[in-house]
């Protein structure tokens, strides 16, 4: 146990974290330099696409120090967005050290605060490394300052290393050797393995790839999956090459993987600790929670025939990713969906991209939303998915909306635009410190279905790109919210109606009823188009009645043609959804349920 | 008649501009398909229409030809009505009196406008000066004249529309205007766009709709209006879904429930003559019974005089029970179109089927 050392690598996007993970695979040998795509550890094709990476494969690594002596190096990987915040958490929890990977002339970035705090928390080993010293623009000394300052680690000793040249690299891997302490646990205690993560193989079912604690884990042997009492027999154990290499058995200290026949990952949850059925732990291992989507949109099929073949995939990638869930939903615009739930905006687009290139499903997304607690005047309390959740106004006591704490960092010209931005977004200010002279973090509370909408590319566009964010969710706080019904000639549109700030109420509800006013066709008679809150009309608008129409003649050949036209006519209007007298064109409900692909 | 000087820019009906040397392989081949109608019992007409085309671009020996087929295999003496189409450009003295001595009654002019600038943006051959003198000639040979004007022009105004429609009203005893609709595959829609100029099109016609009925010419249907008395009898047929035998390239006839299209060029018009005109040269579309019902209550919906409350289906009642009052006049036994209700008249159609 002692010649074992778990380790992860924890930075900002873009920091260059894939990168040093070749370097080091190179460098110990694990990978020849000719076997070595680009950045060989993405699995997921869509990673290597958008060039972040979400996850790296686990690998283990056989290193000869200085001091004569072979060590084992299983490099754990944490995911790098605050959306698996608690996969982070749990991959954190299999190591005793961390490499906090700091880019040399970018500094310290939102991710990299969230995450060190993280490893500070669960006692890991800190080594922090600046990168990307190559180069012109690296200003190492700044980064140190900002590690020390704005992390608040002693980064005097900070490694300087180059992944792309390899500088450097030589002098990380004796510093985890050297620093970074041996995992303690004991071989002869009954069975505690950690699951970290777990993927699925169409093969051979789902593959947990576990820490273990305490005590051996064997083939043959019979386990106890503590959190949900299922009992499996293992089929095979191994650990990371990185191909999956089979071994014997994996003891207190050690990271592998073990499959047993486990046909969902809802069955070997993250976090979940697996035992000896024989010989239980009396206790699993801290930490496993449930994890619970925050984030919820509609995934439909563009072509409504398409919907089968959307639920295979769905279900399929459910089998690879349990923070998904789904359930069927229908809507007037878009027929048969599913609504779902993520983890936060990057899993749903992750997700979104999954389905569209693994599985090639083309779909229609529907703008994203959180779930509310509504509070009512007889206590009762429920959740709330949608508007048409929600009680009547005169039943509503009080409305829960999840918050989240954002930091913002960024060049300090750009403060008072985003201050702005983030009042504008209902935020409220918490602190503001500088980093250095030239960078500033902001630091505010606000409405996670604020943040969900369209923050990030507001955001960018305010600061041209300069600036990083990093959030957590806080909790359910009141909000003086309100819903806005939206009223097509006196009858309610459901599909219309929102939840909003009561401050916002009317301007939201002007844009609305100014919108579908434009996507409304004339009809035979005057169309009110009204926005209410309760019985108390807020915002209300006319679709004028009909006075455009062609008058053709009618002869002959004309009739057929004119038939033809009449039909055609009647096609699209059954694609119209019918709201009391008033026909509404596809096109309407779209454009208020569909997330604009352009702006992402 | 599928012979015209030159194509509109705005008309997507067939014809072929020139090929005038084609002229008597058409009326041999038109000779070939009029036999295929003769019986000992010939035929009874009851209403004859000459159209197309430009009529008046024939000579007189090939309208002699025209008419002598005709007579040859149908029945002519039980006519009530004879008309034939002319163009301002081409119509001449020796027609006008051909079409009289021929015991024809009527005479359809294609006028469109009485402003040069909209003639010029049709693309018309004739100026409003050549126009004026055609309607005189046709006026003073005693023929009931008709004129077709064209409302939606770009460029077009109240003003130059009230002109055209009051000089109009001078000499005709029957006028039709039609809305500029810009098929997609012609000229003109391609230079303009078409939405704009059917959002246009509104005014003119109230404004039609306005000023016509005070001068006498009450609007007997969507597009035409007549002194009562003068209505067009021929066409009423088609709004009666009553028989028509169509003749010639692309023309369109209804007997007993069937539609049936012939060859659409006069090319194929020509080659089907060779073969006696075989069944498979032409598109037979037989129409079931409900679709005759349905296609007969918007065709009489189309003229003053409304449609039977007989053969509305319930179904139909109903939806027009749902539409807004104002649209229809509704007596015991017949539903008509008000002025507003033949103003939308599509958007109701569109709503009852």
């Amino acid at each position: 146990m002692n010649n074992i050392r778990n380790f992860c690598i924890i930075a900002h996007i873009d920091h260059g974290k894939s990168t040093l993970a070749d370097r080091l695979l190179e460098a110990t040998g694990t990978i020849s330099k000719r076997d070595m795509k680009a950045q060989i550890l993405d699995s997921l094709a869509l990673e290597r696409e958008r060039g972040i990476t979400i996850k790296l494969v686990p690998v283990r690594m056989d290193y000869k120090a200085n001091d004569g002596k072979n060590y084992i190096l299983n490099l754990i990987d944490t995911p790098g967005h605050v959306d698996f915040a608690y996969e982070v958490s749990r991959s954190l929890a299999a190591c005793e050290g961390a490499l906090l990977v700091v880019d040399a002339s970018q500094g310290v970035e939102a991710q990299t605060v969230a995450n060190a705090y993280q490893a500070i928390e669960q006692e890991l080993e800190i080594l922090p490394v600046i990168n990307k010293i190559d180069l012109p623009s690296a200003r190492p000394d700044n980064a140190k300052q900002e590690i020390s300052e704005v992390v608040g680690l002693d980064a005097s000793d900070a490694l300087l290393t180059s992944a792309k040249t390899g500088e450097g690299v030589h002098e990380i891997l004796e510093a985890v050797v050297k620093n970074i302490p041996a995992p303690a646990g004991d071989v002869n205690a009954p069975l505690q393995a950690l699951i970290f993560d777990s993927v699925y193989d169409n093969y051979r079912g789902v593959i947990c790839y576990v820490r273990v604690m305490n005590g051996t884990i064997r083939t043959g042997q019979n386990i106890l999956f503590m959190a949900n009492g299922i009992t499996y027999p293992v089929n095979e154990v191994g650990v990371f090459k990185p191909g999956f290499t089979p071994v014997e058995k994996l003891s207190a200290g050690e990271v592998g993987y073990i499959t047993a026949s486990i046909k969902t990952l809802a069955e070997a949850q993250v976090g979940d600790t697996i035992t000896d059925a024989n010989n239980p732990a009396s206790s699993a291992l801290p930490g496993y929670k449930k994890v619970k989507s925050v984030v919820f949109c509609g995934f439909y099929p563009i072509e409504r025939d398409n919907y089968p073949q959307l639920r295979d995939a769905l279900e399929k990638l459910c089998l690879n990713d349990s923070a998904v869930t789904y359930e069927p939903e229908s809507s007037e615009a878009l027929g048969f969906g599913f609504r779902c739930g993520f983890l936060g905006l990057l899993h749903m687009d992750v997700v979104r991209e999954r389905l569209r290139g693994e599985y090639g499903v083309e779909l229609v997304a529907t703008a994203p939303n959180v779930i509310y607690e509504v509070v009512k005047s007889s206590g009762e309390i429920i959740e709330a998915h949608r508007p048409s959740d929600f009680p009547d106004a005169s039943e509503i006591a009080e409305i829960r909306e999840p918050f989240i704490k954002l930091s913002v960092f960024m060049p300090s010209e750009f403060t008072g635009r985003v201050m702005q931005l983030v009042q504008d977004k209902r935020g409220t200010y918490k602190s503001m410190d500088y980093i250095t002279p030239e960078r500033v973090r902001l630091v505010y509370e606000m409405p996670l279905s604020e943040f969900i909408v369209d923050f990030h590319d507001k955001l960018k566009s305010q600061t041209r790109g300069y600036a990083s964010l990093d959030y957590e969710l806080i909790g359910l706080k009141a909000s003086e919210l309100v819903k806005v019904d939206i009223l097509v000639n006196g009858e309610a549109a459901d599909a219309f109606s929102f939840i909003c700030h009561k401050d916002a109420a009317y301007n939201r509800g002007h844009a609305v009823v100014t919108k579908l006013k434009e996507l409304i066709p004339s009809q035979l008679f005057e169309i009110p188009i009204q926005a209410s809150i309760g019985r108390r009309v807020i915002v209300r608008v006319n679709v004028k009645a009909l006075r455009k129409d062609v008058l053709a003649k009618c002869y002959g050949g004309d009739i057929t043609r004119k038939r033809k036209l009449l039909e055609k006519q009647k096609e699209g209007k059954k694609r119209m959804k019918q709201i009391g007298k008033v026909a509404i064109p596809q096109e309407a409900f779209l454009a208020f349920m569909q997330v604009d692909g352009e702006s992402k | 008649m599928p012979f015209c000087e030159n194509k509109c820019g705005y008309c997507s009906f067939y014809s072929e501009a020139g090929r005038f040397s084609d002229v008597e392989v058409w009326l041999e081949a038109l000779d070939v398909e009029a036999r295929k109608y003769f019986d000992d019992d010939k035929i009874k007409l009851r209403t004859l229409y000459v159209g197309g085309g430009t009529p008046s671009i024939l000579t007189l020996s090939q309208w002699q030809k025209l008419m002598r087929i005709i007579a040859e295999y149908f029945d002519i003496s039980t006519l009530t009505e004879a008309t034939s189409e002319a163009n301002p450009n081409s119509i001449t003295p020796e027609h006008v009196r051909f079409l009289r001595e021929n015991n024809f009654t009527r005479l359809s002019l294609g006028v469109q406008s009485l402003n040069d600038n909209e003639l010029a943006i049709l693309g018309r051959l004739h100026n409003s000066r050549k126009a004026l003198s055609a309607m005189e000639l046709v006026r003073k040979s005693g023929l009931n004249l008709s004129c077709d004007l064209i409302f939606g022009i770009p460029g077009q105004n109240l003003r130059s529309w009230d002109y055209s429609l009051k000089r109009v009203m001078n000499f005709a005893s029957h006028i039709s205007c039609y809305q500029l609709t810009l098929e997609p595959d012609t000229p003109l829609a391609k230079k303009y766009g078409n939405d704009e100029l059917n959002y246009s099109g509104y005014k003119f016609y109230r404004y039609a709709q306005y000023i016509l009925p005070k001068r006498n010419f009450l609007q007997y249907e969507i597009s035409n209006f007549s002194p009562s008395g003068f209505e067009c009898q021929h066409n009423l047929a088609y709004w009666h879904q009553d028989n028509v035998i169509a003749l010639g390239p692309s023309a369109v006839s209804y007997v007993d429930g069937v539609r049936y299209a012939n060859p659409a060029t006069l090319d194929e018009y020509i080659n089907a003559a060779k073969n006696n005109f075989p069944d498979e040269c032409r598109t037979y579309e037989r129409l079931s019974a409900h679709d005759r019902n349905i296609e007969l209550i918007i065709l009489s919906l189309r003229t003053k005089w409304g449609v039977s409350r007989e053969i509305i289906t319930p179904e139909v009642d109903a939806k027009i029970s749902a539409m807004p009052e104002d649209l229809f006049i509704k007596t015991d036994d017949r539903i008509s179109l008000s002025k507003r209700g033949m103003r939308l008249g599509n958007a109701i159609w569109s709503e009852m089927i």
